[in-house]
């Protein structure tokens, strides 16, 4: 793989909420056209990571940069080139996909015209063009999710930070999805890619960072992680570095406890 | 989205927020959006093709200034009458900041709490200063037509007497209270959020909501009566207390400039009415940024929930409650009542009402006749006014706001649904209607005397059967199964006709009052048919 230009760089961050620390010194940093899959367990600061290089958290120890501008408050210009995908399908859905989309197209800078005809093509792709006038609220999970996708990816940004973004999406949607990944990044866009369904960071993902404790504790090809650690799956290396091998127990358990009744 | 006239009006501005660094169009299409979704409610996905009806979007509260202009007729008089500034600003403004107050917390809390945003637009290239102010100027909008409804009519007619010097007071006073009230409002909720999770934030907003409904129909009653209570020749001598009535504050200028006298205290209540509201501010400011970390409190619940297991409920389940399947729902319909905020918000209005409603027919006897003529009389039987709210409750019965979750009952193994109906309809007596009653029964004894127990055991029984026969509404829509939104505010002619049974029901124990031990021989009648209406309903009404 060409190594191209640096696109994210984070030094030594650090984040604390009180007392707890969430971040305990993170250095990474991206090059553009990478896939990056981004994984951990729960409340290991995968989301808090991310809120950071997006400018929603504040009050962190570090250097982040983004395409070689410090990430700070008065800082703004360098979110023009992001697209973001949160984990929780958070958007204004008394809109219609229409209003909605053609707001954050213009929040972006985009003509309202230009936004609209393309946000339109783009749902059209998505086999959703007849709901292109109903508001939000009345989608199911995946249609949202859909329309999520569209908004992150409307202003052609070079960077990309999805968060569960298959959550919802039938499989059929998701095989289209991840082409549009591999696609997306053969083009240069750089993905940061965090998930749980590890089958999935397994196969598009072409650098895996595992974060655990607020820490880094694996960062490479899915390859080299396997031949470092003589795990078969992802899922099992995942396990193996975050210390947790009572799954069985914990199943035995589980299921002795449902068969008392 | 359409082009909104407060936008128009806005764009006169666009320097000052230019100058101030703000960047105006991304502002305006912030507000344009939020103006949208205010016009909208949330529909389901039911309702989206069903009322497709071309039905202009309509911003609810602008509707809703009606009721507040209606109400500001009423203050004209304060204003108008009398020579005492003090004394009759201090009333215009203390009702104002009550009215302003209580509709901030009601209706804007979504505004000032919204976290949304923040993960909408902050992950955007927009500044947080536009953002901020954005969220600034909406709030300004609604409060501005908040204020103009509430304070418009008295402050015009005030300018007619007092003249032009007047109005410029009353203005610069009405922008100082916005002001204060907002800061007010969110230090408030700073410091809930500090020491408590989002759930209780959003208990005590819903209390003060159900506060606003019933004090402001309350209000109606007492303000239309109470000109005849007060004297407006009142002497009104400053003091020390007063400097903790901020009301006080803001009418204190009136005396001051218009009035005929000036001392120490009113100078420095007319201080008080500027500095305070512009320490606020600054104030405010300073907590801006661990209020919006504070904020976060309300997406996740920290705070361990302690469950208090109450002994009485768990008896009176027993008791009531004959099979397992209603045990078992009685105290399901128990836990969604209590905890559902909407729901609160739909009924409890109507239980405060009925609280005070049979007084305010009572006072209207005392005015005419005497107390002691009140006492003798059957006026006992007003007690049956608390029986108003049984048919709007029960309708509501079927209604939740996550009636999704009513796919329970068709997956759990219940053999029939009809227990539910009647849980929830015990639920209803035991929770809601009970206490409204014990209150009025304890009132009634103290002003009647003894005497009236067997009536009111006869109003208790009544309103069982009453309730049953309400029930109806819910034939064929299953207890919490149904969205609000499609709830009818008036049921009209059926509310009607069960408003028309009270008045039958008033009518008999009216007459039986006049046949030796009529009472008692009604009573045993009516515990007898109520039981039988009871099983019947068994099987006709909930059982489909």
């Amino acid at each position: 793989m060409v190594i191209g230009e640096i696109v994210l760089c984070l030094r030594d961050l650090k984040k604390n909420y009180g007392t707890k620390e969430v971040l305990k010194g993170i250095d990474l940093t991206v090059h553009r056209g990478q896939i990056i899959g981004y994984i951990g367990p729960n409340g290991v600061g995968k989301s808090t990571t991310i809120k950071i290089l997006l400018g929603l958290e504040g009050d962190f120890s570090g250097k982040v940069e983004i395409f070689g501008e410090e990430v700070t408050d008065k800082n703004i210009g360098y979110k023009r080139k992001i697209g973001y995908v949160p984990e929780i399908a958070e958007l204004y859905d008394n809109l219609t996909a229409r209003e909605y989309l053609t707001f954050v197209g213009e929040l972006y800078g985009m003509d309202f015209q230009a936004a609209d005809e393309k946000a339109h093509r783009l749902m059209k792709v998505f086999g959703l063009e007849e709901v292109y006038h109903s508001r939000i609220a009345s989608y199911s999970k995946g249609m949202r999710q859909k329309v999520l996708i569209i908004s992150s990816l409307l202003h052609n940004p070079d960077l990309l930070f999805l968060d569960e973004p298959l959550s919802g999406l039938d499989a059929n949607s998701v095989m289209v999805f991840k082409e549009i990944l591999a696609v997306l990044a053969a083009q240069g866009k750089t993905i940061f890619y965090s998930s749980h369904i590890m089958d999935v960071v397994e196969k598009i993902s072409n650098r895996i960072i595992l974060i655990n404790d607020g820490k880094i504790v694996a960062d490479g090809s899915f390859n080299e992680l396997k031949a470092q650690n003589k795990e078969g799956t992802l899922e099992q290396i995942f396990n193996q570095l975050t210390g947790f091998n009572e799954y069985k127990a914990l199943a035995e358990e589980f299921v002795a406890i449902v068969q008392e009744v | 989205m359409k082009n909104f006239q407060t936008l128009k009006f806005l764009d006169w501005f666009r320097r000052i927020f230019e100058s101030f660094g703000i960047d105006y169009p991304v502002m305006r299409k912030i507000l344009a959006v939020k103006l949208t979704m205010d016009g909208r409610r949330t529909p389901t996905i039911f309702n989206q093709q069903a009322k497709k009806k071309k039905k202009p979007e309509e911003n609810g509260f602008i509707k809703s200034l009606g009721m507040y202009v209606l109400l500001s007729l009423f203050l004209i008089p304060i204003v108008i009458f009398g020579q005492n500034y003090l004394y009759q600003m201090s009333i215009l403004f203390g009702i104002v900041m009550f009215l302003v107050m209580t509709s901030m917390i009601s209706d804007f809390s979504n505004v000032l709490l919204d976290i949304k945003d923040k993960g909408i637009l902050q992950t955007k290239p927009v500044g947080r200063k536009t953002i901020s102010a954005a969220k600034t100027v909406h709030i300004s909008i609604y409060l501005f037509f908040l204020t103009a409804a509430i304070a418009g009519a008295p402050i015009v007619a005030g300018t007619f007497k007092y003249g032009i010097l007047f109005l410029l007071l009353s203005l610069i006073g009405l922008i100082l209270v916005n002001l204060f009230i907002v800061v007010l409002t969110a230090i408030i909720y700073f410091f809930i959020l500090r020491f408590f999770d989002g759930e209780k934030l959003k208990d005590i907003i819903n209390y003060v909501q159900i506060g606003l409904s019933v004090s402001i129909a309350v209000g109606y009653q007492i303000l239309a009566r109470a000109f005849s209570f007060v004297d407006m020749k009142i002497t009104f001598s400053p003091s020390w207390w007063q400097f903790i009535i901020p009301p006080i504050w803001f009418g204190a200028p009136f005396e001051l400039f218009l009035g005929s006298h000036s001392n120490g205290y009113l100078v420095i209540f007319s201080l008080l009415a500027l500095v305070v509201p512009v320490f606020a501010i600054v104030v405010y400011n300073r907590m801006m940024p661990s209020f919006e970390r504070n904020l976060q409190k309300l997406t996740n619940n920290s705070g361990e929930s302690k469950r208090k297991e109450r002994r009485w409920k768990q008896w009176l389940t027993g008791v009531i409650c004959q099979s397992n399947e209603e045990k078992v729902l009685f105290r399901f319909s128990d836990n969604m009542m209590r905890n559902e905020r909407e729901f609160r918000l739909k009924v409890y209005p109507a239980l405060g009402l009925s609280l005070v409603f049979p007084f305010i027919f009572m006072f209207n006897e005392i005015q005419m006749n005497s107390y002691a003529h009140l006492v003798s009389s059957k006026w006992y039987l007003g007690i049956y006014m608390s029986c108003l709210m049984i048919p709007n409750a029960v309708t509501m019965l079927k209604y939740s706001g996550k009636y999704k979750g009513a796919w329970i009952y068709k997956t759990a193994p219940i053999q029939s649904l009809a227990p539910l109906y009647s849980a929830a309809l015990k639920v209803f007596i035991v929770n809601l209607f009970l206490p409204v009653y014990l209150i009025l029964s304890i009132i009634f004894i103290g002003i009647f005397g003894i005497k009236v127990i067997p009536d009111l055991l006869v109003v208790f029984v009544t309103s069982v059967l009453y309730t049953v026969i309400c029930s109806n509404y819910l034939k064929g829509t299953l207890p919490f199964s149904e969205s609000f939104e499609d709830a009818q505010q008036s049921g009209g002619a059926k509310i009607m006709l069960a408003l028309l049974l009270i008045a039958v029901f008033i009518g008999i124990h009216f007459a039986v009052t006049f046949i030796p031990f009529g009472v008692v021989i009604y009573f045993i009648l009516l515990v007898v048919i109520t039981i039988f209406a009871w099983k019947q309903a068994y099987k006709t009404i909930w059982n489909f």
